[in-house]
């Protein structure tokens, strides 16, 4: 089940390998490791993902299940989170919401990544008419407000599975990153070995995929990051909103129940708190990787701090 | 000028998209979005009021014209600002749901967001100012730490411990029930109070974006030449600091205003819907649910333009801070 973890499938597998003991050590793997924010964020991040793997050993077999008899119990040893209005067991609720959470994200992101690393740099490196149109969805697409957008469409869906949700996601929130890229792309285009290149009679789309791409790793893989916990903050606020697939379980949709059945208003913390603070101990784990992934990209960056 | 144009130029195009978007979605979407929205209605509602299906079916698609005949009609009726009737308020118009909603949503992220600024770009400035000093080193990294919190969870958490346990705010609604909305002293002071707890909310998540874009230029204004100059006159360390490097450091900032913005009407929605605050976000949360489609697209256009005059206002802000502008 690697595709939990997106410290393994992040797409950077470019950069060579190192050997470092008997262990084969990818050298991106080893940089981003090195620095201390980045180091902090994937430990949580794998921490979440290990959570979410081994989610059927520590949880009830039906965490929706309604028991009236144990409802609305603060947390305990036998409820460590407590159990919902109906008596559910928030716990397993959390850990069972932590695979579909991190799965959608990871999708979602893997799918905007893609798009926008194609559109982006494609536009940045044909220029004139083309870029001209990508630019323009790309800036239409950063006014139309996306959180009422995806609220709207979501409303017309009537069905709302995972991999609905993480085409909508993609759908919607490519073009943040297709800007970054863009401007990225743009200021390589006109390097000499870009220039060489195409001298040579490569095809532009050899030169996107083969030589652009791979020296703006970073940049994708930021992006990438990027896209991973906005996609996870907006599909936990729609489920919020109650505009997710409500038979399934996860986080989202157990702060709806909470919110709506206004455990909180009644005093009770524990329906909230805990799917809130997976979401947000999960969103700060990559917002830290991000941060290091910026500071390895731009020594300029990391060269300041360390000096402070 | 032409700079100003273009721009311009754009923002019609941009509304444009999202009319054409507004229209394209019940079309493209499985499902008939017309007969969901009138099983919402009594009979009786229906045949008191012959002309409404075919209303609901050039919004939302069901005629039996060419899509081209439906779609001039459709932007021709939304350029009346006529969105027909809102089945969640039968009968009342979309527009007057609108009107009434969006006042209150509009206060709470006008004042939110000017005082996130304010306060965020003078803890920005302070922080690169004196690097490595308190206020770099804690009140930033709490300012980032809040903005990572998920809107909706910052909410529910000021909810809890501000309004419920210390009983610092009054935590639902715009204003005390009881109170009827006007111009007068008990409706605004209790609308004033009830908005605090929101407006704290915004402030608490968007705030570190400010932070972080006027710290990270302001670190590089201050190795430039004109700031060491400053200092080497004797001026004042504060008025080096505001003047010369703030002043210059300011631009950059200001342009990370509009995808901030958006992201705050966003956040808008989750916030509203938390404290059961009646704007424009929880009405259309509300829409959404009651199926009640007019309402919901003609929220969804209203915020478009939200954004988009708010992005209109901070170019015509970069063309007074920014001369170079004015010459191109």
């Amino acid at each position: 089940m690697s595709q939990f973890d997106p410290t393994i499938d992040l797409p950077l597998a470019a950069p060579p390998a190192r050997v470092r003991g008997r262990v084969r050590v990818p050298g991106w793997l080893l940089l981003i490791w090195r620095n201390r924010k980045s180091r902090v964020g994937m430990v949580m991040v794998a921490s979440m993902v290990m959570f979410a793997l081994i989610a059927p050993l520590i949880s009830v077999a039906h965490p929706n299940e309604f028991n009236l008899l144990a409802a609305r119990q603060a947390p305990s040893w036998h409820h460590l989170f407590g159990t919902t209005d109906q008596g559910s067991d928030i716990f397993s609720q959390v850990a069972f919401g932590a695979r579909r959470s991190l799965l959608l994200g990871f999708a979602a992101a893997l799918l905007a990544t893609g798009l926008a690393a194609t559109l982006g740099v494609t536009a940045a490196y044909s220029g004139g008419f083309a870029d001209d149109v990508i630019n323009f969805f790309i800036n239409v697409f950063l006014v139309i407000p996306a959180i009422p957008l995806l609220v709207v469409i979501s409303g017309f869906m009537k069905e709302r599975g995972t991999w609905t949700m993480v085409i909508v996601l993609a759908a919607v929130l490519w073009a943040f990153e297709a800007r970054i890229l863009r401007g990225q792309a743009l200021s390589l285009k006109n390097r000499d070995f870009v220039l060489a290149a195409k001298s040579s009679g490569e095809s532009t789309r050899r030169i996107v995929f083969a030589e652009l791409m791979p020296n703006m790793i970073s940049r994708i893989a930021a992006g990438f990051v990027l896209v991973f916990y906005i996609a996870l903050l907006v599909d936990a606020g729609l489920e919020f909103l109650g505009l997710g697939d409500m038979t399934g379980t996860s986080w989202g949709i157990t702060l709806y129940w909470a919110q709506v059945n206004s455990t909180v208003l009644q005093g009770e913390w524990w329906p909230f708190f805990f799917p809130g603070a997976a979401l947000a101990f999960t969103v700060l784990g990559l917002v830290l990787m991000l941060a290091g992934i910026d500071e390895i990209s731009n020594p300029r960056l990391r060269t300041e701090r360390e000096s402070t | 000028m032409r700079w100003f144009a273009r721009r311009l130029g754009f923002y019609v195009f941009a509304i444009w998209v999202a009319l054409t978007i507004n229209f394209l979605l019940p079309r493209l979407m499985p499902g008939d979005p017309v007969s969901g929205l009138l099983a919402h209605l009594t009979p009786a509602q229906i045949q008191a009021n012959p002309g409404i299906v075919h209303e609901f079916e050039t919004l939302l698609g069901g005629t039996h014209n060419s899509i081209w005949h439906d779609y001039v009609t459709y932007l021709g009726r939304i350029a009346h600002f006529d969105f027909g009737l809102s089945t969640s308020n039968y009968p009342t118009p979309v527009s007057e749901v609108v009107g009434r909603t969006l006042p209150y949503s509009m206060f709470l992220v006008g004042v939110a967001f000017i005082l996130a600024f304010v306060l965020g770009t003078a803890i920005g400035m302070v922080a690169a100012w004196r690097r490595g000093r308190a206020v770099d080193n804690v009140v930033v990294p709490v300012f980032m730490a809040l903005s990572a919190l998920p809107a909706f969870f910052t909410a529910l958490l000021g909810l809890y411990f501000l309004g419920l346990k210390a009983h610092w705010f009054p935590i639902q609604h715009a204003y005390d029930s009881g109170v009827t909305p006007g111009f007068n002293w008990t409706f605004l002071s209790s609308a004033f109070r009830h908005s605090q707890l929101p407006i704290l909310v915004i402030i608490a998540a968007f705030t570190g974006g400010w932070v972080l874009n006027m710290r990270t230029v302001m670190i590089n204004t201050i190795g430039e030449d004109y700031v060491l100059m400053a200092q080497a006159k004797g001026l004042p360390d504060r008025r080096v600091m505001t003047r010369y490097a703030a002043r210059n450091a300011i631009l950059p900032p200001l342009n990370g205003f509009a995808p901030l913005f958006a992201s705050a009407i966003g956040g808008l929605v989750f916030i509203e819907f938390v404290f059961s605050y009646p704007g424009a976000g929880l009405t259309l949360q509300q829409a959404v649910l009651g199926n009640d489609y007019p309402l919901a697209q003609a929220l969804l256009v209203v915020l478009s333009i939200c954004v988009i005059l708010a992005n209109l206002l901070m170019d015509i802000l970069n063309l007074v801070l920014d001369p170079r502008l004015r010459s191109a």
